[in-house]
């Protein structure tokens, strides 16, 4: 070993650490609910040269500095008392896209967190930093944070532009050379394969990461393709094997949850949440998980604790979501409260906007009153819908028109709700574990018998369309197959595989009569509403791919033959 | 925090005083320390010597003292070494590891006319606990500023496939019953004579606690004192796998 005999106080040392960023010009923003710890920072920042500082004593106070200006670098306590803690200012930000690429957000905390290590559930701070801070500590940690924003710089490019595999590519090249991220590069290179529909490259990046060092991220990861590929028991032995190494490695457990849920097993997944949620209890999304899981499964009072918690959380959080007030008035409906219900719904009208908000709460009213016992105000709430959606032919998303169909068959129409479940069909005919909730609905109304038939003939319409136009690209009708994948489209809006075909006839139609730059729209515009719809498919990245390779430019590309995704018979 | 209190049956409320009280007394040692070393660091040649400098410099060095210990309290109350607590190793580069630990030292060494030395491979990367690691090392040279002359050495090396860390002083040596604390506390042997009524004893389990959570190929982390080593006193040896 080549050791050199060095002073590391030598001003050598940290000028070259620091060579290329000055960070005496950055602007800085302090947040700390303690005066005394704010002037200390202070006085830091002074002494390492920085000229331009601003400081807050709350989260709230944070987030009006932070609309107003930017800042360069934001040191943020983690507890900072009342309001919105230090986590929630993080992701408020990033929501909010108040932060640029380059910007770093340091948090702080007075010992060694536990939200360091819990994974991907959670947003990620650029890094952690422990009390008390000293410059060295300080400037390390912000050299270090700029050098990893550096070789990321271009990855992060590819990722916002969905080009998956190139910055999988861009990876690699940066492994080479930057042997201390290589274990941060490789995590992130199996994300961009699952992202780029590759799971078994990825799998291969795990194994390697596994093979030298035991990482929860990477033991996760493994289980989470397992569980993809269906093998829910391996992947929830996996799962479990982490939690028992690591207990604050909440990233496992919202998968467990998931294994368990793909297993049929609603109660152990309930209860994993549960435990989830007493451990990292401040997360919006997950107690609007719980609490879902719970209504689920008539647990009511852990159902009740949940909405509320999550509301509680969320008057501070940008994640705050409505679903957790339709579940609470669900929940004060059941237990008879159909005041406090109507309370809630009305609350949730006033911190939310938007159709969908007003429809869902309609039918939510809709369902306490029924619950509850009113049944006349049940049937009029049910008669103003019917007529809605005779009078608008748009259909809500998937959940909402389960929810409508429940509630019309509940105060007694049978047409209008059998109706919208078929059409729920239609645009999920290959979801069987969607088929299974909506026969239960049909059950429910006693229509068990009629709504598996109808089930049978919404899933045979919906593949008879496809199988259509993948007939007519068959034989060479490529105009043809186009012309009918976008009445089917107009027809089923939300089916994945038409949509998914849609976009491979009409790459299919440019691939062998050359681009056209109204194809090209019409083929992009398909897969962004795929992605809105349904983010994250594998399919979705192997056609953005695909799509890449049609763009315009001096070499031809390569003429390729892809295979179809058919539909088998009944 | 409410929901860790619910993990401490029997006493929650207290368990939830004790934390908010915690983390108030964490703030107030980091003014304390801060605007020490704001102090004894803006010191010219006429206030270094003031008869007060040498006062305020021990100040500082007990003020650290303190922070050494509430952090050592906390993880141990927080259960450091079981799968309960946020274990976090990544691959560092070893500069930057000596270069944090020497400006956390920095003030107090330079008020005491301490000097540091270090002798390090500039370009090796290993995988460890930055923050846990970094806190035991600062700890050590604390330790060190009691027993040295006037001279404290780290100095990092890959020896049989582990990574040496030595704090070494140029002190007459730690007295035997030191040595045999920090046999003590590797083995485990918290109940043992020498391990509970030496001052150091918290430090060493500390340290011993948080070597061993380091494992990498059935192999773990440890820590020992000896006498000798570059300087011939004192030397806290850490082995990390």
């Amino acid at each position: 070993m080549n050791s050199a005999l060095t002073n590391a106080l030598h001003p050598a040392a940290v000028a070259a650490a620091a060579a290329n960023i000055d960070w005496t010009e950055k602007r800085y923003l302090i947040v700390d609910d303690f005066v005394g710890i704010r002037q200390l920072l202070r006085e830091t920042l002074r002494n390492l040269g920085a000229k331009h500082f601003d400081q807050a004593a709350s989260g709230g106070e944070a987030m009006t500095m932070l609309s107003k200006t930017h800042y360069d670098v934001v040191l943020c306590d983690f507890n900072l008392g009342d309001g919105k803690n230090g986590q929630q200012v993080l992701e408020e930000c990033r929501i909010r896209n108040l932060l640029t690429p380059s910007s770093v957000f340091l948090m702080v905390s007075a010992e060694k967190s536990v939200e360091s290590v819990m994974g991907a559930a959670e947003q990620q701070p650029d890094a952690y930093i422990i009390k008390p801070i000293t410059e060295g500590v300080l400037l390390t940690r912000l050299n270090r944070v700029w050098q990893k924003k550096q070789i990321f710089r271009e990855i992060d490019q590819a990722f916002v532009e969905k080009d998956y595999l190139r910055a999988a590519k861009l990876c690699d090249e940066q492994i080479a050379v930057h042997k201390l991220h290589a274990i941060d590069l490789l995590r992130m290179k199996a994300t961009l394969l699952l992202k780029a529909g590759e799971p078994d490259k990825a799998r291969a990046v795990y194994e390697q990461v596994l093979d030298d060092r035991e990482y929860n991220w990477a033991r996760t990861g493994l289980a989470k393709i397992r569980m993809n590929n269906g093998d829910h028991e391996a992947a929830r032995q996996m799962f479990q094997g982490v939690i028992a190494e690591n207990r604050f490695y909440i990233d496992a457990y919202d998968q467990l949850a998931t294994a368990y849920q793909y297993m049929g097993k609603l109660e152990e997944s309930c209860d994993v949440l549960e435990k989830a949620a007493k451990l990292s209890p401040n997360s919006v999304v997950r107690q609007r998980r719980l609490g879902l899981a719970a209504l689920k499964l008539n647990n009511i009072p852990l159902a009740e604790r949940a909405f509320r918690k999550c509301i509680a959380i969320g008057e501070y959080s940008i994640m705050k979501t409505v679903d957790a007030y339709f579940g609470l008035a669900r929940i004060c409906g059941q237990k008879n409260d159909a005041k406090e219900a109507l309370q809630v719904l009305a609350l949730a009208q006033r911190e939310f906007t938007g159709e969908l908000v007003q429809l869902r709460a309609k039918i939510t009213e809709g369902l306490v009153y029924h619950e509850s016992g009113d049944y006349r105000r049940a049937r009029k709430t049910g008669d103003e819908l019917e007529e809605m959606l005779n009078d608008d032919p748009e259909r809500p998303d998937t959940p909402t028109c389960m929810e409508l169909a429940t509630l019309l068959f509940a105060v007694g129409v049978k047409d209008a709700p059998a109706d919208l479940l078929c059409y729920v069909i239609r645009n999920n005919h290959d979801n069987m574990v969607l088929l299974d909730e909506v026969q239960d609905i049909f059950e429910k109304a006693r229509m068990g018998e009629e709504g598996a038939e109808l089930i049978k003939a919404a899933r045979k319409e919906a593949a008879d369309m496809m199988n259509k136009g993948v007939l007519l690209w068959k034989t060479g009708k490529l105009a043809e197959a186009v012309a009918w994948m976008r009445t089917a489209r107009e027809a089923l809006p939300n089916n994945m595989r038409i949509l998914f075909n849609s976009a491979q006839i009409l790459i299919s139609h440019m691939q062998q009569n050359g681009y056209n730059r109204d194809l090209m729209d019409e083929a992009n515009g398909v897969l962004m509403h795929v992605d809105r719809i349904a983010p994250g498919q594998q399919r979705f990245a192997q056609l953005i791919e695909q799509l890449a390779l049609l763009m315009p430019r001096k070499d031809p590309p390569p003429i390729e033959n892809f295979g179809f995704d058919e539909e088998g018979g009944e | 925090m409410e929901d860790q209190a619910e993990d401490h049956e029997g006493a929650p409320e207290l368990f939830l005083f004790l934390a908010s009280t915690a983390h108030d007394m964490k703030n107030s040692i980091s003014v304390l320390s801060g605007t020490l070393e704001g102090l004894l660091g803006g010191a010219d040649d006429k206030d270094v010597s003031h008869p007060a400098y040498p006062q305020l410099a021990q100040m500082l060095y007990q003020t650290k003292r303190l922070n050494d210990n509430l952090i050592q309290l906390l993880a141990l109350y927080k259960q450091v070494g079981k799968p309960e607590y946020p274990f976090d190793p990544r691959p560092q580069h070893i500069g930057e590891l000596v270069q944090q630990v020497a400006s956390q030292a920095k003030v107090l060494l330079e008020s005491k006319k301490i000097i540091l030395q270090a002798d390090f491979p500039q370009d090796m990367v290993w995988t460890f606990d930055e923050d846990l690691i970094i806190g035991m090392l600062t700890q050590a040279i604390n330790n060190a500023v009691r027993y040295t002359h006037d001279t404290i050495r780290i100095a990092v090396a890959e020896s049989a496939g582990f990574l040496e860390i030595r704090v070494e002083d140029n002190g007459a040596g730690f007295p035997q019953a030191m040595i045999d604390a920090g046999v003590s506390a590797m083995s485990g042997n918290i109940t043992g004579v020498n391990f509970m009524t030496n001052s150091s004893g918290l430090g060493l389990y500390f340290a011993s606690e948080v070597a061993k959570m380091h494992k990498y190929r059935q192999r773990n982390g440890s820590i020992h004192l000896e006498n000798g080593g570059v300087l011939g006193g004192g030397a806290f040896v850490v082995r990390l796998p």
